[in-house]
């Protein structure tokens, strides 16, 4: 049927199913802004794995014993494989990697903030773990629910990867924060710096998402930004407390009514800034990528050349 | 074993291990800037195999030389000055470009092929478990490798001219690989480890046949640039100096 | 020339000789052997694997139950060949290796797959089983085992939550005396 009312009939079907709890795999009809939605989410979570590797990445090469060197070996291996999965989730709707790559090279497409903060310390390796992978388990944990099978099969995969993430870094946090004092004032530094980068990981308040309400009808989203930052806040003060570390916020409280902490005001201005590339490492984070793809150009030819030619000889 | 041999054996373990150690952490530098995101994830995989090897020569090293295998190998790798390292000067250098880090990785690795099953027989049982253990491994290692060397010898003149000036760099430094360590002869005598001249042959031949697969030629002779695994080049300083550099920092501290 | 990020080949992974080969994701590499040697590295960095193939994402063709009626006509002509089988029910998983068929094209392949294989289906996916690549049957512990001895890259490596539980218990003395 073509006009209006077969679209009608059909977003009305694919709602159906998307209610019903079925997956929308590539091939079935799916409106174009969900479409859309979809490869913009995937690639900007792809991106951000990737350039994700950077902060930690620098590290690798001074961690101080051989447990740690091998440990964050593994788990930035593992965020290139999140944006690997992520990247063919994206391509499955019809997107070409090279052209997603340039977008994020030629700064057309986002990726997530918090990667464009500095690492200063090695504290800042087990803070990256404990908290950012701790907010982005929650997310990704929600998005393995999504309607899209190939985005909710790449999170399921890349959730079960990640609880180790989370849990090295607070190994590390215990550690140092039960450890010399020297240890104790350098893991509260990197708090100090990371506890108000990682809340705005989740977005901005719910009555400033204006694109929330469609992505929960869609199956895309199904918990708002502050539902999950009220979460991840709930879970990690009392443990922080415990280690008998602190959080920059001379306005957190616990409320006893509702059994929630309360938090100070979250400076918008700052996010925003820094996700309109003002922040302190937006551009050595892009230079980094623009380098390995330029330093890689001539690899990608070579072995593109060569299987060129190894067809040709055995068409021939 | 007798026991005058321990401490050879003990110092043949080491340098095993700094070879891998080193050579991991060259490779741990590509991570985040490799060619293809494939290869941030591949190549990845081959330091931490490598760097697990490491750990365990470390462990048996510690053996040898009654250390405990638990903390001796942070304390070798963390806090030895480079005049104290036994790795040759070939895992020590720069990384270069990717041609250059994908045909040391696989000079490498051809050499481990030859005297890792070898090893594997060892009259020292720890020895031969953990060498058969690692065998299987390098295996795919030298897959991964070989299959690169002959894309990058046959894929476009750049890649061929970059890989030829990479071998013409790392050749002399590759020979030092089949030098023999001090008390070699001693230890193969009692079934401990394999001769490294009869290894040299079957490398060379190996190597040839993946050259020539890459439009490479074997260069003609060539000297190491040392015989002794004590000199260094001051590319180890400079390694160390970033390695070593929060474990210094506060030393005696758990992480 | 220009820049690409080398074709996509699927890739798929047999957990156990038990368990089917299933459609695990994508490797993007230059040719069949970078793209098996890849996806070990990509996929097969936690056990358990016995078996991985990968196939050029352009031989790899897909229809869902709405996509069936729309499929071009079978060929009356064109060569008979081996089809891999993958199917995929409604609601979850990955795309499992069910059989084989015989078919002149890929439409047919389609086709000749939702009739034989349709219980619970709602996705098949067909490769011609020649343009498959697999690892080699006799080096399975070389390609696989590692997998089994990198424990740290597994969550229950480590103890953090029952630390904490004991922390907060106070059942461990104030920082400073570990």
């Amino acid at each position: 049927m073509v006009g209006e009312q077969g679209d009608q009939d059909r977003l009305a079907a694919f709602e159906d199913r998307i209610a019903r709890g079925e997956k929308i795999e590539p091939g079935d009809w799916m409106p174009e802004a969900y479409r859309q939605q979809l490869v913009r989410m995937i690639s900007q979570h792809a991106h951000s794995e990737v350039v994700g590797m950077l902060p930690e990445g620098g590290w690798i090469t001074r961690a101080p014993n051989l447990r740690r060197k091998l440990v964050l070996l593994a788990k930035v291996q593992d965020e290139a494989g999140h944006g690997q999965y992520l990247y063919h989730a994206a391509e499955t709707l019809g997107v070409d990697r090279q052209e997603l790559l340039e977008a994020l090279l030629t700064e057309k497409a986002k990726y997530s903030n918090i990667f464009n903060y500095p690492t200063l310390s090695w504290a800042d390796i087990g803070i990256i773990g404990y908290f950012v992978d701790g907010a982005a388990i929650l997310n990704q944990t929600m998005l393995a629910r999504c309607s899209f099978g190939p985005y909710s099969r790449a999170n399921i995969r890349i959730c079960a990867e990640e609880s180790f993430h989370m849990k090295q870094g607070k190994e590390m946090v215990i550690r140092m924060a039960r450890g010399t004092p020297e240890q104790g004032q350098m893991v509260q530094d990197a708090i100090n710096r990371w506890w108000w980068p990682t809340l705005m990981m989740f977005g901005p308040h719910d009555s400033n998402s204006p694109n929330s309400p469609q992505l929960i009808r869609w199956g895309i989203k199904t918990r708002t930004n502050d539902d999950l930052r009220q979460t991840f806040i709930d879970n990690l003060i009392p443990e922080l407390h415990a280690l008998g570390l602190t959080v920059p916020d001379p306005d957190l409280s616990f409320d006893e009514d509702t059994g929630h902490w309360t938090i100070g005001e979250i400076d918008w201005d700052e996010f925003y800034r820094v996700i309109h590339g003002d922040g302190p490492c937006n551009k050595e984070r892009l230079d980094a990528r623009r380098k390995a793809h330029e330093d890689g150009r001539w690899v990608r030819e070579a072995l593109a050349a060569y299987a060129e030619r190894v067809e040709t000889v055995e068409v021939s | 074993m007798k026991a005058d041999l321990k401490p050879d054996l003990a110092s043949y373990l080491l340098a095993m291990a700094d070879d891998e150690m080193i050579l991991a952490h060259r490779n741990s530098e590509w991570t985040g800037h490799a060619p293809i995101l494939e290869e941030d994830i591949a190549f990845t995989n081959l330091a931490v195999d490598e760097m697990g090897h490491a750990g365990l020569w470390y462990r048996l090293h510690a053996d040898l030389a009654d250390e405990d295998p638990e903390t001796y190998p942070d304390r070798l790798v963390f806090f030895r000055e480079a005049p104290f390292f036994r790795n040759i000067q070939m895992v020590e250098l720069l990384r270069g470009d990717w041609a250059f880090s994908m045909l040391r990785q696989y000079l490498f690795d051809v050499a481990e092929s030859v005297w890792l099953p070898d090893l594997a027989s060892s009259s020292y049982q720890p020895l031969a478990e953990t060498a058969s253990k690692i065998a299987r491994e390098e295996m795919y290692h030298l897959r991964h490798t070989q299959a690169w060397i002959r894309r990058l010898g046959r894929g476009t003149p750049e890649s061929h001219r970059r890989l030829s000036q990479a071998l013409d760099e790392i050749w002399p430094y590759a020979l030092q690989l089949f030098v023999p360590q001090p008390a070699e002869e001693e230890l193969a005598a009692e079934g401990l480890v394999p001769l490294k001249s009869a290894a040299r042959e079957t490398w060379l031949a190996k190597v040839e046949a993946d050259f020539k697969a890459s439009d490479l030629a074997l260069p003609d002779g060539g000297e190491p640039p040392t015989t002794d695994r004590r000199a260094h080049s001051e590319h180890l300083v400079g390694l160390l100096t970033e390695m070593q550099s929060v474990a210094r920092a506060y030393p005696g501290v758990s992480w | 020339m220009t820049d690409t990020q080398w074709p996509r080949f699927y890739v798929f992974k047999q957990d156990s000789p038990d368990f089917p080969h299933l459609n695990c994701g994508s490797v993007h590499a230059s040719d069949g052997e970078m793209a098996l040697l890849n996806a070990r590295d990509v996929f097969v960095r936690r056990p358990d694997c016995v078996s991985l193939w990968v196939a050029p994402a352009s031989r790899v063709a897909e229809v869902t139950v709405e996509g069936l009626a729309a499929l071009e006509s079978p060929a009356t002509s064109g060569q008979e060949q081996d089809y891999e089988v993958f199917t995929k029910s409604a609601s979850k998983g990955q795309h499992a290796r069910v059989g084989k068929v015989v078919a002149n094209s890929p439409a047919d392949a389609l086709r000749k797959a939702s009739e034989a294989f349709n219980s619970d289906s709602w996705v098949w996916m067909v490769v011609p089983s020649a343009v498959i690549v697999a690892s080699p049957e006799d080096e399975g512990p070389a390609w696989f085992e590692a997998a089994h001895d990198r424990p740290f890259r597994h969550q229950s490596f480590y103890r953090t939550e029952r630390l904490i539980r004991e922390i907060k218990a106070g059942q461990h003395d104030p920082p400073g005396d570990d």
